[in-house]
């Protein structure tokens, strides 16, 4: 059984919600904070998810803080910040063995005990974080935005995206820069942290065998938050004219190289042509069955992987792909001929049916998984549509041939971005 | 005739079902979820190169890399479009290869007994011809040079070259650009028809399935080529020795900082079944406890700068060899490393930390029990342990019975100086 309770706030603009479920072994909360995506915020989140989850005043330690997780069982305590459209979402996760499976009866409890000190009890020194942890933090998170450069594939992605928004910011990295990380120390961190707790709006989320009364008593009871004025956070501005195709590239000491388009979708998504513009990019190069695997991978073998996907809020379609330097040319002509030929309609009612169903299979599994469930509700808050599950799947399948190709002849090629090697002779 | 399997502690059963032609069945029925799951393996992976078939004399070598090559080919098939099959009930389908098995799975919200029965076809008919063999290698050409971009898979490779000199496990799984240009469309059948067959194979289905209907579907699908051989496949391992390959093995990539990997060797490799589990289970909470988050090496490299979040440990192993590593990115490796030697000198001559091993065999008890969250965990966990010989429900067993002497015994055997290599990735530029 699984149910998505009802919702209550906490406080001003802090909303707990309760999903119902038997089946998982664990108790998982969620918290989100939310915040917009600006240059001068988005290291400083950054650094804070990496630096709140170090210690509280009762575990000073990372040391002593992970003696009490595994005291409770293996208990996890992660925090992340996560890009969405251009909204910047401090994460912090909490997943804690089900009572019912360890001898432990105030587990629950003790996790929420933990997390109120993450957010409430931070160790502080002079009015700041403790110097210290702080250093650390910082230095690590410089190594984390460097490492960047590690994942080519990933990078591949996130280039094209800074090359394509430049003068906005969605092209902002989400771990932030080492420019902006330079200028922050651990008294400014601190205040913005608590502004932050004050002032974003929040929400939380437990996926676990606990009835709706009981999970909104212990986190009245145990979560504490002081609200101060709650921040509005704007729109994504999602139509912009292109007036010619950027190209854009980087060379490195690499094997293989990788080709990423950028397109704009021109469609929002509480457009009503949204579920079509999904659909149009799943056909395109959402699985195997997809025009790209079959054309580009099999029919051409020019590359191992090759995918397209879109970002809900920012409505940008990125397809991307690892193959032979030399083969540049001929795979960004294939790509775009293969998009060229689904907004002309060369596609078939099963092409639409696989993708259908392929979309709504992977919105009926999100459920199995407690952490994939929660992000996913929370997308929705995000776009501020509240939608069933139920619903979701029923705007899918309602999609036709003729408003997919509506929706396609929307997109346009905005950047070209190649990861290449380096020039002969460097 | 079918039988089950229930640990207490998970909740959880497991049902097991022989069929007549060898093959095994394992249900593990999951109430309330919307996906189900299912695997068809074989026990054949990317070491399994020189080997020789019942009722052969001599011994059958085949190219580096062949197992991954067959598995992408079984993708193949004479109407064309498995995918398609696949896709057109809304189900996803793929596979993986690994050391010691090639596996085959499907997971779907609707219609299962239908993706079953298209499994089981599917892996059970290759068509391979000189065409469509050619045709694969510039796809796995890629797949290579895009591992060869990861330094992740680099620097885990090298470190098993450092430490092995003969034994397969050394082999990079899909093989070299070199090597899968050689490989042939009858090399290809050779291992299918060598490996593909029921005793060697197992089925693995999770969700919230009907067992009776997975039998009978499974029965129905059986092609009357599908038989098992007359004898056990003999897989020819080459004598390892105890000693190490290399001490230090450095190789540079496009990274911004050196990453590395320390890795150990066992040393002991004669164990089977129970006794195997136990060193796994054993290792892992020796890896926890001295290089966990709450260990006090943990906190002396992480304080010192000298290791980032990005810092874990692994056992691997299977009935021939075993191996940990300890991974991670640091500006001064070799410091890491002789801090990590120091270490694990002080705890020889003192031992390993009671109150620690008791607080980190809790938590492996707890995220054991909390991975069983996961469909995919299961099939795949349950499937890779099952070819090792070895029973999943009795992991959280051995776990419980652990106890801190026999710990200490195995730290001893286990982590020994001689039999570490230091591999490194440094950047290129």
């Amino acid at each position: 059984m699984l149910d998505v309770l009802g919702q209550i706030e906490l406080n001003e603009s802090v909303k707990l919600h309760t999903i119902k479920s038997n089946k998982f072994k664990t108790d998982l909360i969620g918290v989100y904070i939310r915040r917009p995506l600006l240059k001068e915020e988005a290291t400083k989140n950054s650094l804070l998810s990496m630096l709140i989850n170090k210690g509280t005043e009762k575990y000073p330690s990372f040391l002593e803080l992970n003696k009490k997780l595994e005291e409770l069982y293996g208990s996890i305590l992660v925090s992340d910040v996560s890009k969405k459209g251009e909204q910047h979402i401090i994460q912090i996760k909490m997943q804690l063995p089900s009572r019912k499976y360890v001898d432990s009866q105030d587990i629950l409890k003790e996790g929420i005990n933990i997390l109120n000190d993450v957010l409430n009890n931070q160790i502080t020194q002079d009015g700041g974080f403790k110097r210290e942890s702080f250093l650390q933090e910082k230095e690590n998170l410089r190594e984390k935005i460097e490492g960047r450069i590690n994942d080519k594939m990933k990078l591949a992605l996130e280039r094209c995206v800074e090359e394509m928004c430049v003068d906005e910011n969605y092209s902002i990295y989400e771990y932030g820069s080492i420019e902006e990380l330079e200028r922050i120390d651990e008294k400014e961190l601190y205040q913005y942290f608590k502004n932050v707790i004050a002032s974003s709006p929040i929400d939380i989320f437990i996926v676990g065998d606990v009835e709706e009364k009981e999970s909104q008593e212990l986190f009245t009871q145990l979560l504490k938050f002081e609200r101060g004025e709650i921040i509005s956070i704007p729109n994504e501005v999602i139509n912009k004219s292109i007036t010619k195709v950027k190209e854009a590239q980087d060379n490195y000491n690499i094997n293989q190289g990788k080709v990423t388009l950028g397109y704009r979708t021109n469609i929002p998504y509480k457009s009503e042509l949204y579920e079509s513009s999904i659909l149009f990019s799943n056909i395109l190069g959402g699985g195997p069955n997809s025009k790209l695997f079959k054309n580009v991978r099999e029919r051409e073998s020019l590359c191992y992987y090759i995918f397209s996907k879109v970002d809900k809020f920012k409505s940008i379609m990125l397809v991307s792909s690892g193959i032979e330097f030399q083969n540049f040319e001929k795979a960004k002509k294939l790509i775009q001929q293969e998009v060229e030929s689904l907004k002309e309609g060369r596609f078939s009612q099963e092409d639409i049916d696989i993708a259908k169903k392929s979309i709504v299979n992977s919105i009926k599994s999100l459920t199995d998984t407690p952490n994939m469930l929660m992000d996913f509700l929370y997308s929705q808050i995000l776009g501020n549509s509240f939608d069933t599950i139920e619903n979701i799947i029923s705007k899918i399948e309602a999609v036709t041939k003729d408003s997919i190709i509506e929706a396609g002849k929307k997109f346009e090629l905005d950047t070209i971005y190649f990861l290449n090697k380096e020039k002969e002779g460097q | 005739m079918e039988k089950e399997i229930y640990s207490e502690i998970l909740k959880e059963k497991i049902y097991f079902h022989k069929l007549d032609n060898g093959l095994e069945i394992f249900v593990m029925p999951k109430k309330h979820y919307t996906k189900k799951f299912a695997i068809f393996g074989t026990k054949y992976g990317s070491m399994d190169n020189k080997f020789i078939v019942p009722g052969e004399s001599n011994a059958t070598e085949v190219p580096e890399g062949i197992a991954h090559f067959l598995e992408h080919k079984l993708f193949e098939s004479e109407e064309g479009g498995v995918f398609n099959k696949f896709s057109k009930l809304g189900s996803s389908v793929n596979a993986y290869t690994n050391f010691n098995s090639t596996c085959y799975l499907f997971s779907c919200t609707d219609k299962f007994y239908e993706n079953l029965s298209i499994l089981m076809d599917f892996v059970q008919s290759p068509y391979l011809t000189d065409e469509n063999v050619e045709k694969e290698k510039g796809i796995i050409e890629q797949e290579i040079r895009m591992y060869e971009d990861n330094p992740h898979w680099k620097v885990f490779f090298n470190g098993l070259r450092g430490l092995y000199h003969k034994h397969p496990v050394k082999i990079d799984i899909a093989g070299t650009v070199e090597s899968i240009y050689k490989i042939t469309k009858d090399e290809l059948y050779k291992c299918y028809n060598s490996f593909y067959v029921p005793n060697n194979m197992v089925v693995f289905v999770v969700g919230d399935v009907d067992r009776e209907e997975i039998y009978k579907t499974i029965e129905k699908s059986l092609k009357p080529s599908f038989k098992s051989l007359s004898g056990d496949i003999e897989r020819i391992m080459p004598d390892e020795t105890k000693e190490i390959m290399d001490r230090k093995i450095e190789e540079k990539l496009s990274v911004s900082m050196p990453i590395f990997n320390i890795a150990f060797k066992n040393t002991n490799n004669i164990l089977k079944g129970k006794e195997l589990l136990k060193t796994d289970v054993q290792t892992k909470t020796i890896l926890d406890t001295v290089f966990g988050k709450s260990s006090k090496l943990y906190k002396k490299l992480y304080d010192e700068g000298l290791i980032n979040e990005n810092f874990e440990t692994e056992y691997t192993f299977d009935v021939s060899y075993g191996h940990s590593v300890i991974g991670g990115e640091s500006k001064n490796p070799d410091r890491v490393y002789d801090i990590i030697r120091g270490e694990i000198e002080d705890i020889k001559n003192s031992g390993l930390n009671r109150e620690d091993f008791e607080r980190v065999k809790k938590k492996a008890i707890g995220q054991h029990i909390s991975s069983y969250n996961s469909v995919e965990f299961i099939a795949n966990t349950f499937i890779s342990y099952y070819f090792k010989g070895i029973n999943l429900f009795d992991y959280i067993i051995e776990l419980q019975n652990m106890d801190y002497d026999t710990i200490n015994k195995r730290f001893k055997e286990h982590f020994d100086l001689d039999k570490s290599v230091l591999s490194l990735i440094t950047p290129n530029n």
